[in-house]
């Protein structure tokens, strides 16, 4: 599903002076896997996951996404990838405000061929118990509330790869868990997962953890505890 | 993006963002309403003094002749113009100069009481030729115009305006009655079309007609002229009439230079372009005026939208992520910008219809329809919101969702 291949990413910072956030970073996920990216702050996760999501290109090395190569794909392309195959799930949920849940799930349906289907939305919102709060405002519903709208936001184009990024942060435990357990069920459903989390208990839900140092790879396990899921069939 | 989920999108933010959509209306609003009201009431105002002017002169193919030189004001008469235009002067013109067709020869007085049984009235007492009708292209509505045959056997016959008529036969048909002129019988043998007000407003239907030989001899005792209306054979060339007639006068009347003429000679359809352009001119001014007060509209309207940019970053950054491309957002926000100048460039319309309304009332003004102020007002608000709305629209998919996302 995911082939990095020596990608990195440079930031241009003062006067002709650059940030190296990854350094020649190669890995591969297989479809179906649920992957844990931990690192300190300033590690590269963010980096990666906004590559990987496609909101942005490597400085050099290659990105392959279903076997295809996306690394120097052009802003309408990449789009396309990220309307299509790719769900976003933030630590601060990025709803939009002013807006009902059911408009905030509608949003990737607007820039994705065919009409806006309501009705696709609400099952989606179904799917996260939130069909009651359909027309509520963003601002009216609780942090694990907005957060599960994101996920049906996330899930309305049916993407094989989901992209969270610290999605509990902002959370409290209960909350926090019922988001993990959605998590959960949208990888036994075959979706590959790749979340950013600095919490143990949250990693302790994937089956493989890639660990970022200085924006390189030190350690990518695949524990006792961290079987993979059985679509994947063995590590990679 | 396709253009139905386009405008559900920018009906929404427009819903969403209800008092910065008005406020950036606002200025549209105002634009579009004075522009639709002024250059309707220009237009309105041109159409009504070309009728007038039209009302009173009668046809374009037409020059008057009136002594004295320079220029006088109200309608020439017997009291108030020198003797120099003379009843030969008339016949030279039209036996003389190829250019003109016809003649009409036209003695006018004011202040002459015309009565009937115990009504009485003061119109404008006109002696006229019999072609006069044809040359002003009037019209009896009722009986006849007097003939040449009556014009030369001094016939005391008159032809009534309408307002004449109301005021001295105003339960009884005046055909076949006799009514007096200073005290000279004359019998009424026909009725004018009425004409309407003149360029100054005033009625043009006060009046009566009778021959110009009977003005002359039975009733004013006059040898001069206070008009020649001369026919032009072609009209558009006037001008070059115009000369000659003047050339004709002055070696009649045995002026030389530097001496200036002792008559005035009025070509309509000159004073008509001139009378147009003027009114165009006006128009162009107010259309001016109107135009900077869209583009304040419009830069109000980039402004606030740049606001809105910044404010909305994360909403941008969202729907980079969830799958839109630069040119969406630039699509978005430019829609966006338009779709408010469009519905601010309806409101102003509406309102600048009720505003036309009301001050063609105030002034009295027809009620006719002009329509291309207001096409023109909706196209511009789309121009407008379209160019001004490109900057923020820019500057919106120049927004980095990276960025924007994090904080």
């Amino acid at each position: 599903m995911i082939d990095a291949e020596n990608i990195s990413k440079t930031y241009p910072r003062g006067e002709g002076g650059a940030v190296e956030a990854l350094k020649k970073v190669s890995f591969q996920i297989a479809p179906g896997e649920f992957v844990v990216v931990r690192g300190a702050s300033g590690s590269g996760k963010s980096t990666l996951l906004n590559l990987l999501g496609c909101l942005d290109r490597p400085s050099s090395g290659r990105y392959r996404l279903d076997g295809e190569d996306v690394s120097r794909y052009s802003d309408k392309q990449l789009s396309r990838i990220r309307n299509a195959r790719i769900g976003f799930v933030f630590q601060s949920f990025n709803l939009l405000p002013r807006t009902t849940a059911l408009e905030n799930v509608e949003i990737p349906m607007v820039y994705h061929d065919g009409r806006v289907d309501r009705r696709r939305a609400i099952s989606a919102l179904e799917r996260v118990g939130l069909a009651a709060r359909a027309n509520h405002f963003a601002t009216e519903l609780s942090g694990g509330e907005q957060q599960r709208v994101s996920i049906a936001r996330a899930l309305i184009n049916t993407p094989a790869l989901i992209l969270a990024d610290e999605p509990t942060g902002n959370l409290d435990l209960d909350a926090g868990r019922d988001v993990m357990r959605l998590l959960e069920d949208l990888h036994d459903e075959g979706r590959t997962i790749l979340l950013v989390s600095h919490d143990d208990a949250i990693a302790a839900y994937a089956s493989r953890e890639i660990l970022l140092r200085d924006g390189a790879i030190v350690s990518d396990r695949s524990g006792p505890n961290k079987p993979l899921h059985p679509a994947v069939g063995g590590a990679v | 993006m396709k253009a139905g989920k386009l405008f559900s999108q920018a009906a929404r933010s427009m819903r969403r963002y209800r008092l910065r959509t008005t406020l950036m209306m606002l200025g549209i609003v105002v634009g579009i309403a004075s522009l639709a009201v002024l250059t309707s009431i220009g237009e309105a105002t041109k159409r009504e003094t070309m009728q007038r002017f039209k009302n009173m002169i009668g046809t374009f193919d037409t020059i008057m002749v009136r002594p004295g030189g320079g220029r006088s004001r109200g309608m020439p008469t017997l009291v108030n113009v020198p003797p120099t235009l003379r009843f030969e002067d008339a016949n030279a013109i039209a036996s003389e100069l190829p250019e003109i067709r016809a003649v009409a020869k036209m003695q006018t007085a004011f202040d002459v009481d015309v009565k009937y049984s115990d009504h009485a009235a003061s119109p404008a007492v006109i002696g006229v030729s019999p072609n006069w009708l044809e040359l002003r292209s009037e019209k009896v509505a009722d009986g006849a115009f007097f003939t040449e045959e009556q014009n030369v056997s001094l016939a005391r016959v008159a032809v009534i305006g309408t307002d004449v008529r109301t005021a001295l036969f105003p339960d009884e048909d005046p055909l076949g009655k006799t009514l007096r002129i200073a005290d000279v019988a004359f019998q009424v043998i026909g009725l004018l079309k009425s004409r309407g007000a003149g360029p100054a407003g005033g009625s043009l239907d006060n009046l009566v007609l009778i021959p110009v030989n009977t003005a002359s001899r039975r009733l004013f005792n006059r040898a001069f002229l206070t008009m020649v209306i001369a026919q032009v054979k072609d009209p558009y060339r006037s001008t070059e009439a115009t000369d000659k007639v003047r050339v004709l006068l002055r070696d009649r009347h045995h002026i030389r230079p530097p001496a200036l003429d002792d008559f005035t000679i009025t070509n309509p359809a000159a004073t008509m372009a001139q009378v147009r352009r003027a009114s165009s001119t006006l128009t162009k001014i107010l259309t001016g005026v109107t135009v900077m007060a869209l583009l304040i509209g419009g830069v109000v309207i980039m402004s606030l939208m740049s606001i809105a940019v910044s404010e909305r970053g994360k909403e941008i950054g969202v729907r980079r992520s969830v799958g839109a491309a630069r040119s969406d957002i630039v699509l978005q926000f430019l829609f966006e910008a338009t779709s408010v100048a469009l519905v601010g460039g309806m409101v102003g319309v509406v309102i600048g219809w009720g505003g036309m309304q009301f001050a063609t009332q105030m002034q009295k003004l027809p009620q006719i329809l002009v329509w291309r102020p207001f096409a023109t007002a909706i196209a511009l608000s789309i121009i407008i919101g379209m160019v001004f709305g490109i900057y923020p629209a820019w500057q919106a998919s120049r927004v980095d969702p990276i960025q924007v996302l994090r904080s």
